[in-house]
């Protein structure tokens, strides 16, 4: 047997070039912007409806209508029951769903290419001829105020959903999450539903996304057939500007008592999906804590074990979203891994990422987007990004190059313009007897304690 | 439609048993290792070992210092991970294929090598990075210790799956670097591993590299038998129940049903009820409980894929604040019996949808090598890949009636209930 030479990584091969699937772009008759692409390893095909009928677009009272309307796409529709739809989708072997978000709804369907033709009628059936049954409709509410209900006593979600009323004004719709609350989903009954989808779910704006063993004649003339006579444009539109709820930082401690473990978010509002430097932010957020190998990582677990995870996120919507550290940590040990935080945003904006870093980061960020284009899910994911915020045909084309070409000083610049760690909010879930003593002594904030969300 | 996945097999004379898969339409590759060591081999005293050696497989090996691994793979635009359950520990690495050798050249170096990188620093550290994973998981959450209430209704005290993965603080607490070195010796080596190579590869370039890297890993003694007594009674003779009063936010029913191990020619049935009752929104359990009865706001089916002596079919149901667990469990265990009464239009639906699933998960090489290293390891047989949909589909109508009727009844179930504290959730 050869000896190996153990003592230094190998090198890589030539490096496989791809490309990002073509993508056949065309306009039904109706104005519905159709976006195809064949990808055929494997006989299936994923298909997304992107309507721009969105969270975004509703004020506080009516927050969660849209969302709540695409849970209940599901409970049947002028021809069919609830069951009904569900036993013609899955007899056909099609998984299929719909949601909304802070930019549109989407009703998507994933099935064996081969069944494209029934599958995308009874999606086509599904939201443009929804029923919602009165039964159906008080069901999903029912359930979906009682997921509101699990989040609440969930540590972490309810973190989570705390801090976005930290960063944002109230009268923002970022400061809430997209599904609503309590309040706003209780008066909704099954005739909004249908106003909001009669009113809403309109073809302007928005996109059919197909992606898989498919070719694009056929699926345009089917697409024409499913959507024929469907136009219009969406009711609702968002009408805000985002600013920050303040300048200075906070401390909120959300008292949970007898906690094992602390909830904690540092963060405050981030970036929109659309800036120039969206790529050496992407680079720069790696570096702090987008990977294993992030700064916040190496040292809030592999150097303290004070976690078993942390990361940071810019949520990057069509305006300014969170950006946001996230961690769990031990109850002693939570004053000091929020100042290691704090502590570690400071360095990044103060001495910048080093072009070690930034060379790893970029070359993560570049190679983990091709290895996550294998299924045609993921694909049609990635265009109906194009469509959601108007990004250019050859967008993903040339993402990796756009990664590639990040600079150091490009990095910290984006650093220096969208982190701001002397604004930084934050919340901590936990058992405040025993941390909010030492968050105090932090000096970073005046410690408040909130009660926890009372229980029965 | 048939599944043909190409499947090429391979073992060297250490006894690593190789798997190579090609698939030339992507350019990427997965490299994952199926270790035959979970938490049923820990004897009492040492519960949460196996996961707690699998966080120091990441600390470094004789020529990859700490954190090293993780950043040559994210260098290379890969991801990576481990994870530890019952019957085996997997690790996994995705890049890029022109980077196979790296992956391989890693994960060889901490088979062969890893002990020399130990040393009691990294032991403490890792050992508080599971305790706080054990308490953002499961201490932490509500309904967090069902697993445990769980496998401790199911299964006897000196039954391998009496106790969890993640295993008690005090024994994280006592695990020692001579464990580390015991565990490693035992269990880590290569005659009890499974490589698989899925993706953008040649075979023999494949093959070769894995030569290179892993030959010269000296092979270990066979691993010893699992500890305590495997063997258990065909069913569990009755109701067995755990009730729980805790700050969860709504009330839930667990019910599960022992039966027959991940090996017996019976498993199959169980995955074809298990497709019936939970996949799908025309499936029983989201049918009758969530949409028609509305006893439920959410209900789930999961099969454990288990070796030693039984497995479990898991159902459960959550209710709203103003369901009765009395109610919810009556239901929940009338509609599973209710399979006795399936028809085979039901059941060719529920086939259809497991077969996109299936589809689904083998458009992804690191999941399809997944499945392989599984395979090879447990039955030998990584070809199982492309019969596991001819497996399901030959079940009968008249074997799921019998599977129900046997298996689902209350001589057989274990249950756990959970009621809010404070009479109700407020929702």
């Amino acid at each position: 047997m050869t000896m190996v030479d153990r003592t230094t990584p190998p090198r890589g091969g030539p490096i496989r070039n791809f490309d990002f699937p073509e993508i056949d772009r065309r306009r039904l008759g109706n104005g519905l912007d159709l976006r195809v692409a064949r990808v055929s390893r494997l006989p299936v095909v994923s298909v997304r409806l992107f309507m721009r009928s969105g969270e975004s677009a509703l004020d506080a009272g009516r927050a969660g209508l849209a969302v709540l309307t695409a849970a209940a796409i599901d409970g049947g529709t002028r021809k069919r029951s609830g069951t009904e739809l569900a036993e013609a989708l899955e007899s056909i072997g099609a998984r299929f769903g719909a949601s909304a978000g802070w930019e549109g709804s989407t009703a998507h369907v994933y099935c064996l290419a081969d069944r494209l033709p029934e599958a995308l009628e009874l999606l086509a059936e599904a939201v443009l001829q929804p029923g919602f049954p009165d039964d159906e409709v008080a069901r999903a509410k029912e359930q979906h105020l009682a997921g509101l209900r699990q989040r609440e006593m969930d540590p972490g979600s309810l973190a989570s959903d705390t801090a976005l009323a930290r960063y944002f004004p109230s009268e923002i719709p970022y400061s809430r999450r997209d599904d609503g609350t309590p309040s706003s989903i209780e008066p909704i009954g099954a005739q909004q539903l249908r106003g909001y989808a009669e009113a809403n779910y309109r073809p302007e704006g928005g996109g059919l996304v197909v992606v898989g063993d498919v070719d694009a004649g056929e699926v345009a003339a089917l697409a024409e057939r499913c959507f024929a006579g469907w136009q219009g444009v969406p009711a609702s539109a968002a009408d805000f500007q985002v600013v920050p709820a303040t300048r200075e930082p906070t401390i909120l401690v959300v008292d949970r008592p007898g906690s094992v473990q602390s909830e904690v978010r540092v963060g405050h509002v981030g970036a929109d999906r659309l800036i120039p430097d969206y790529f050496a932010l992407s680079v720069a957020n790696l570096i702090l804590g987008g990977t294993f190998t992030s700064r916040l990582n190496l040292n809030l677990r592999e150097r303290h074990g004070f976690t078993y995870g942390v990361r940071s996120r810019f949520a990057f919507r069509a305006r300014p979203g969170p950006f946001q550290v996230s961690t769990a940590v031990g109850n002693d040990v939570t004053a000091p891994a929020v100042r290691e935080i704090l502590a570690e945003l400071e360095g990044l904006v103060e001495g910048g990422p080093t072009d070690q870093e930034v060379s790893a980061a970029r070359d993560f960020a570049a190679g983990v987007f091709g290895l996550q284009l294998e299924t045609v899910g993921q694909i049609a994911s990635r265009v109906a990004q194009l469509v959601v915020y108007g990004l250019h045909d050859a967008y993903y084309h040339e993402y990796r190059d756009r990664m590639r070409e990040v600079t150091t000083a490009a990095a910290h610049a984006a650093v220096r313009r969208h982190m701001r760690p002397a604004e930084a909010q934050i919340v901590v879930v936990g058992d405040a007897d025993s941390v909010a003593g030492a968050l105090q002594e932090l000096g970073v904030a005046t410690v408040e304690v909130e009660q926890g969300q009372p229980r029965g | 439609m048939s599944l043909s996945i190409p499947i090429e097999r391979h073992r060297l004379d250490n006894g690593l048993k190789v798997v190579i898969s090609p698939d030339p339409t992507v350019p990427v590759t997965a490299v994952n290792l199926w270790y035959g060591v979970g938490s049923r081999n820990e004897p009492p005293g040492k519960t949460g070992f196996a996961h707690l050696f699998e966080h120091m497989m990441f600390q470094g090996s004789a020529h990859v210092p700490k954190n090293r691994h993780f950043e040559l793979i994210e260098g290379v635009g890969g991801t990576l991970n481990a994870t530890t359950w019952f019957d085996r520990t997997n690790y996994f690495d995705t890049v890029p294929s022109h980077e196979l050798d790296l992956a391989l050249w890693l994960e060889a170096d901490r088979m062969g090598w890893m002990l020399p990188a130990m040393d009691q620093e990294k032991l403490d550290n890792q050992r508080e990075v599971v305790k706080n994973e054990k308490r953002q998981r499961y201490d932490n959450q509500p309904y967090g210790d069902w697993g445990e209430r769980l496998q401790r209704l199911v299964f006897p005290e000196d039954h391998p799956y009496h106790h969890t993965v993640i295993g008690s603080m005090e024994d994280l607490d006592a695990a020692s670097l001579a464990d580390v070195e015991l565990f490693f010796k035992t269990f880590y080596v290569p005659n009890n591993a499974v490589l698989t190579v899925a993706g953008d590869v040649e075979v023999a370039a494949a093959v070769a590299s894995v030569e290179r890297y892993f030959g010269e890993i000296p092979a270990g003694e066979p691993t010893p038998p699992v500890p305590g007594r495997v063997d258990v009674e065909p069913r569990l003779g009755g109701t067995v129940r755990d009730e729980v009063v805790s700050d969860v936010p709504l009330p839930r029913v667990i019910m599960a049903f022992w039966t027959p191990p991940f090996s017996s020619d019976e498993f199959p049935v169980g995955e074809v009820c298990n497709a019936l009752l939970g996949m799908g929104r025309a499936s029983r359990l989201h049918r009758r409980l969530v949409r028609e009865r509305r006893v439920a706001k959410s209900a789930i089916s999961y099969q454990y894929p288990l070796l030693s002596g039984a497995s479990m079919l898991l159902t459960w149901a959550t209710g709203y604040a103003r369901s009765g667990l009395e109610d919810i469990e009556a239901a929940l265990g009338e509609e599973v019996l209710a399979l006795s009464d399936v028809e085979q239009a039901e059941v060719d639906r529920a086939i259809a949808l497991v077969e996109t699933d299936l589809v689904h998960a083998l458009e992804q090489v690191a999941s399809r090598a997944d499945q392989l290293s599984m395979f090879e390891l447990y039955f030998g047989e990584p070809e199982r890949v492309n019969t596991l949909l001819d497996r399901l589909r030959s079940v009968t109508v008249q074997q799921i009636r019998s599977y129900a009727k046997e298996r689902f009844g209350p001589d057989n179930r274990a249950v756990v209930t959970y009621q809010p504290a404070n009479g109700n959730g407020g929702a």
